[in-house]
């Protein structure tokens, strides 16, 4: 059993609600789901607060997009019951960060700049630069800056999870329930195409 | 004290009463007064007028009068789930002491405590609570590279 059960309570609206947090869905709970009536107040509660782990495949895809997707569920905003203090975001993880699609010149134009406080200690990257150093940096940072900017927002960071290539450890793996479509519909090489597409491609004129 | 301090309950009734039929919460009232005192004189006047039309009125409870030799004059109202509350009633008017008899009796026997909300229902959800999967279909194949 993975489950790691954590207690907090919460204030939400002048009521209180005792939130139990499960670290995923087990299999054989989802196909007890067809019997929901017969479910007793704990259960229902476990139900209902459950933390579900999603992966989302960052093969050419442009990061502001995954980082948006990525943001919107670890706030919890996909909830109907979502409550900015109720701690209700579920866990994401992004594989194939290593293979992100900027688009236009954004490789070399996009600085990312930081400075430690030090004097002589400003550094400027570019995106590619940056990517090269640490594949998982880019969405990280943007993730980062789209999440809302007090102190839960580090313990969603937390449960972002990056990984540069789709070798994903086997504990995560377990956990994962559902994969979101990839927001940008990647387009075919013209070595993807076949002979008869290609033949049926209209032409305006042919080269005599 | 604060609210964390004091004890507090939800808000609920006893048995549902009053769904069916009203069962009056109030199982006994005693009224504890002495004969020559002036504290009691409101008692006495309330037990020469009005505590026969009361008995009357509430035949589900029982009410005894006591006379004894005391310095304050008490009404005991005892409900139906054994909690007891005693008022005194030095120095009050008959008209006082039936208000305060009817309101005994309007009582349920829960404790005046603070009620967290004003509000309750057995039935919080008509269409389902929502669940993660309400609107979300189930894989039960694997999800991960390897599926691909």
């Amino acid at each position: 059993m993975k489950y790691g059960t954590t207690f907090s309570f919460c204030w939400s609206g002048g009521s209180k609600l005792l939130l139990y947090h499960y670290s995923h869905v087990e299999v054989k709970f989802i196909k007890c789901f067809f019997k929901m009536s017969s479910f007793s107040r704990s259960a229902q509660q476990w139900a209902t607060f459950a933390r579900s782990w999603f992966l989302i495949d960052a093969r050419m895809q442009p990061p502001g997009k995954i980082a948006s997707m990525c943001s919107v569920r670890l706030q919890g905003k996909h909830k109907p019951i979502y409550h900015p203090l109720s701690d209700i975001g579920d866990h994401v993880v992004v594989m194939n960060t290593r293979h992100i699609a900027f688009s236009g010149n954004k490789w070399e134009q996009k600085v990312y700049s930081s400075h430690t406080g030090y004097p002589g200690s400003f550094k400027q990257l570019t995106a590619a630069q940056m990517h090269k150093k640490d594949p998982t940096a880019i969405i990280k940072l943007a993730v980062y800056g789209m999440l809302p900017k007090n102190l839960t927002r580090r313990t969603m960071m937390q449960r972002l999870h990056l990984f540069p290539d789709d070798v994903l450890p086997e504990d995560i793996l377990k956990n994962l329930t559902e994969e979101l479509p990839q927001p940008r519909e990647i387009p075919r090489k013209l070595s993807e195409y076949t002979q008869e597409e290609r033949n049926a491609f209209p032409m305006l004129w042919t080269p005599a | 004290m604060t609210a964390r301090g004091t004890p507090s309950r939800f808000l609920q009734s006893v048995l549902h009463n009053g769904v069916g039929r009203y069962v009056c919460q109030l199982k006994r009232i005693s009224l504890i007064f002495s004969k020559k005192g002036q504290g009691s004189l409101g008692v006495r006047d309330f037990i020469e007028e009005g505590v026969v039309d009361f008995a009357k009125n509430n035949s589900g409870t029982v009410v005894y009068i006591s006379p004894q030799s005391c310095r304050i004059p008490k009404i005991v109202a005892e409900y139906l789930n054994g909690n007891v509350k005693e008022e005194t009633v030095t120095n009050k008017t008959s008209q006082e002491i039936a208000e305060l008899i009817t309101k005994l009796s309007n009582q349920s026997g829960l404790d005046i405590i603070r009620i967290r909300k004003p509000f309750h229902t057995d039935s919080p959800s008509i269409q389902g609570q929502w669940h993660p999967f309400t609107n979300r279909p189930l894989s039960i194949d694997p999800v991960g590279p390897q599926a691909k």
